[in-house]
């Protein structure tokens, strides 16, 4: 896990704020070809989105503090069933929502950053996934609540700023997520950057010697754990609403094991790298899917095994010093 | 490999042509879990409505059914509704079938109004999903369909004092609170209520409860595999069998697929179900015939497969009701009222709920040629509905 934000010590910047600017277009292109081209499958378009909320909310636990987390899903799930319980109560925009999804999220990040982030190494995951269970045994439990197993149903948003419905064909819910996807990205990519965000990376390489310089360790990994847990929250309402259904899924197991997949899979400790990585597994997911229902699992099985292979510190690595060469052969 | 890569190539194109194809070919989006652990009885749908096809072949009138299929995984909410607005939206599905759990059909429930498509749900059995939309009918059976028969027998056979023990969730929970108010009304006793956390694997500590309870008879559900064996190979271990304690459960303890793993054990469990695969009747020989001939197996035939046959009959009498024309009203109305001989016996779409009527059988686990099968008894509860739903 070390080693990767070293040789990526941010560089001066000519102009503010031109990350922010190429990072928000970036997106809005990709999510514009997304929309344009593919009008079909906005459904599968828009959980992509809510699902790479969580892994970027992931890559700030892990690929920027190196927090190791089996564990995840609970900010995002916690989220969702309280925008979910909400809506299903009386209230109905999709701001108010998303606001109360971003609460409950933080709230969950920081009480399980609490307590995660106190231990390292093994005990660290361990205590992950029993905080992860814990959450799944209680929405299961809670059934007057959360439905349990039968799914809390009957979510059925009003309309964005009281104009736009949400629709069968998800026009409404995909553009909604893609806004929120750029403004919570943009913000993200300011905050790695700052102070704050730098620490958090001198803590993952050497807490001990962070720690030396006066740091203060525990309280960062805690605050950054509720920063995560605002961004999964914003992925578990946004799903909720889009969805209409919040399930057991949402806050289980499997759901934080695939997207730390997803984050390996495009490279932890870049936002990029978190975008990609749910990007390429969630569609090569869906393609194989669909071209063979039967049997699809074993060809992503083979993706990942080639993936870890090759580029064991995600594909995002491999791009980056691809650029890097690209740049270097051009100034000399 | 190659060849392989090539027909999946092949499927992926005739994916994206499949918008070119002519008018007259009516498609049907079928949901179902065609992978992981539940992918058995994802593949029993394709088996029945397979054996559907293969009976009365594909064609209603001159419009020709199509289905398409999509892996529904697990529960798994917005991935089913992103499947099913696929097939609605890309695929231009007519018909929606299949879906395994409940919370999936949930979140496809509220695209059916809207896209004016009837989803026929060939398995979860949750009793209000029907309510959900009035586009929805049901070919599976639900948790209180099987579970009021069971406490009426137990009562019947002179059990006084029950012990229930469920898995804690959903269906587990509806299987109890049918039971407990079915016996009670009867006039039994249920003297102790567990529920078991799923993947549980060691039963002992409930078995000795049930013990200290003083119960006659125990009635369970649990979901099929690993726990199943579990549990009553703990009844059996702590002496629960030898003290005369009596066993009872719906059928999904012990399916067919199951049977043979549990072993010898099970010998004289009783249960209620719709449909055992050993259920003698021609239209039962007739549907494992043409499995058998479409290259299944006997041994793979779940409730699912059934339920996707009799799903397919639904289907195609909608074709038929509206002659290939997207009318969803129309074709629910069709079908309500709908009677027809299943593999399990005869049934009826219930007009009021949507829901399927069916008899409900006891059965025991008997050793028929050294293989384990459900023996139907003779108590058969005729044209059973959904209790949850209505009264009648």
């Amino acid at each position: 896990m070390t080693g990767i934000a070293t040789n990526d010590v941010p560089a001066r910047r000519r102009l503010p704020l031109l990350q922010e600017a190429g990072s928000a277009l970036a997106i809005a292109v990709i999510g514009a070809i997304g929309y344009y081209l593919f009008p079909d499958d906005l459904a599968f378009l828009t959980r992509l989105i809510g699902i790479s909320f969580l892994v970027l909310s992931l890559d700030l636990v892990t690929g920027y503090c190196g927090i190791a987390t089996l564990g995840h899903a609970a900010q995002f799930g916690v989220a969702a069933y309280a925008a979910g319980i909400a809506c299903v109560r009386g209230v109905t925009d999709p701001l108010a929502l998303l606001a109360i999804g971003i609460f409950a999220g933080t709230l969950m990040g920081l009480i399980s950053g609490a307590l995660i982030a106190r231990f390292r190494g093994l005990p660290q995951l361990v205590l992950s996934i029993a905080v992860g269970q814990l959450v799944a045994a209680l929405a299961n439990k809670l059934q007057w609540l959360t439905g349990g197993s039968d799914g809390l149903s009957g979510i059925t948003p009003g309309k964005v700023f009281g104009i736009y419905n949400f629709d069968m064909y998800s026009r409404t819910a995909y553009l909604f997520s893609l806004a929120i996807l750029i403004i919570v990205f943009v913000a993200l990519t300011r905050f790695v950057r700052s102070p704050f965000g730098l620490m958090c990376r001198a803590i993952k390489d050497d807490d001990l010697r962070a720690k030396m310089i006066g740091v203060a360790v525990y309280p960062r990994l805690v605050l950054m754990y509720g920063v995560s847990g605002a961004v999964a929250g914003v992925g578990g309402a946004l799903t909720a609403m889009s969805t209409g259904v919040v399930g057991l899924d949402g806050v289980a197991f499997e759901r934080s094991a695939e997207v730390l997949v997803m984050l390996v899979l495009g490279g932890a400790g870049h936002l990029w790298g978190a975008l990609a990585g749910t990007i390429i597994f969630m569609i090569f997911e869906h393609i194989v899917a669909a071209a063979n229902p039967f049997h699809w699992m074993t060809l992503v099985g083979l993706l990942l095994i080639l993936i870890v292979v090759f580029a064991p510190k995600g594909l995002i690595e491999p791009a980056l010093s691809l650029a890097r060469r690209l740049t270097k052969g051009r100034a000399s | 490999m190659i060849r392989r890569t090539n027909s999946i190539l092949a499927v992926a194109l005739l994916g994206l042509m499949t918008d070119t194809a002519s008018a007259d070919v009516i498609k049907v989006g079928v949901i179902g879990t065609m992978s992981g652990p539940y992918a058995l009885f994802g593949a029993n749908y394709k088996m029945g409505i397979d054996a559907y096809i293969a009976e009365h072949g594909n064609k209603v009138g001159n419009h020709t059914v199509e289905f398409i299929y999509k892996d529904e995984e697990g529960p798994n909410p917005a991935k089913s509704k992103a499947l099913a607005q696929e097939l609605i939206v890309k695929d231009k599905v007519q018909y929606l079938a299949g879906i395994y759990f409940t919370p999936n059909a949930m979140a496809v429930a509220p695209l059916l109004e809207e896209s004016k498509t009837p989803l026929v749900v060939l398995n979860a059995a949750t009793s209000s999903i029907v309510e959900k939309s009035p586009y929805i009918v049901r070919t599976s059976f639900t948790m209180w369909q099987n579970t009021v028969p069971a406490a009426n027998i137990a009562f019947k056979n002179g059990s006084k004092k029950v012990a229930i023990a469920v898995s804690d969730y959903g269906p587990g929970i509806d299987a109890e609170a049918a039971f407990k108010k079915t016996f009670e009304t009867d006039g039994g006793a249920v003297v102790e209520a567990i529920r078991i956390p799923l993947n549980t694997t060691d039963f002992s500590p409930i078995m000795q409860r049930i013990k200290s309870s003083g119960a006659d008879t125990i009635f369970t559900f649990l979901p099929s595999g690993p726990p199943t064996l579990g549990f009553i190979k703990a009844y059996v271990d702590n002496g629960l069998k030898a003290d005369g304690v009596k066993l009872m459960s719906t059928g999904d303890v012990v399916t067919e697929i199951d049977l043979p793993g549990i072993g010898d054990s099970a010998l004289g469990m009783l249960s209620t179900y719709h449909y055992a695969v050993s259920h003698d009747s021609p239209e039962n020989k007739a549907f494992l015939a043409s499995i058998v001939k479409n290259g299944g197996k006997v041994e793979d035939v779940a409730m699912t497969g059934v339920a996707a046959y009799d799903g397919a009959r639904v289907i195609f009498k909608m074709i038929e009701a509206t002659n290939g024309q997207r009318d969803p009203e129309k074709a629910v109305a069709a079908v309500k009222g709908m009677k027809w001989v299943s593999p399990r016996g005869p049934v009826s779409i219930d007009p009021d709920t949507r829901h399927i009527r069916q008899n409900v059988y006891l059965r025991t686990v008997t050793k028929v040629d050294g293989k384990l099968i459900n023996k139907e008894s003779d108590t058969v509860f005729l044209d059973q509905p959904d209790w949850a739903l209505s009264k009648k």
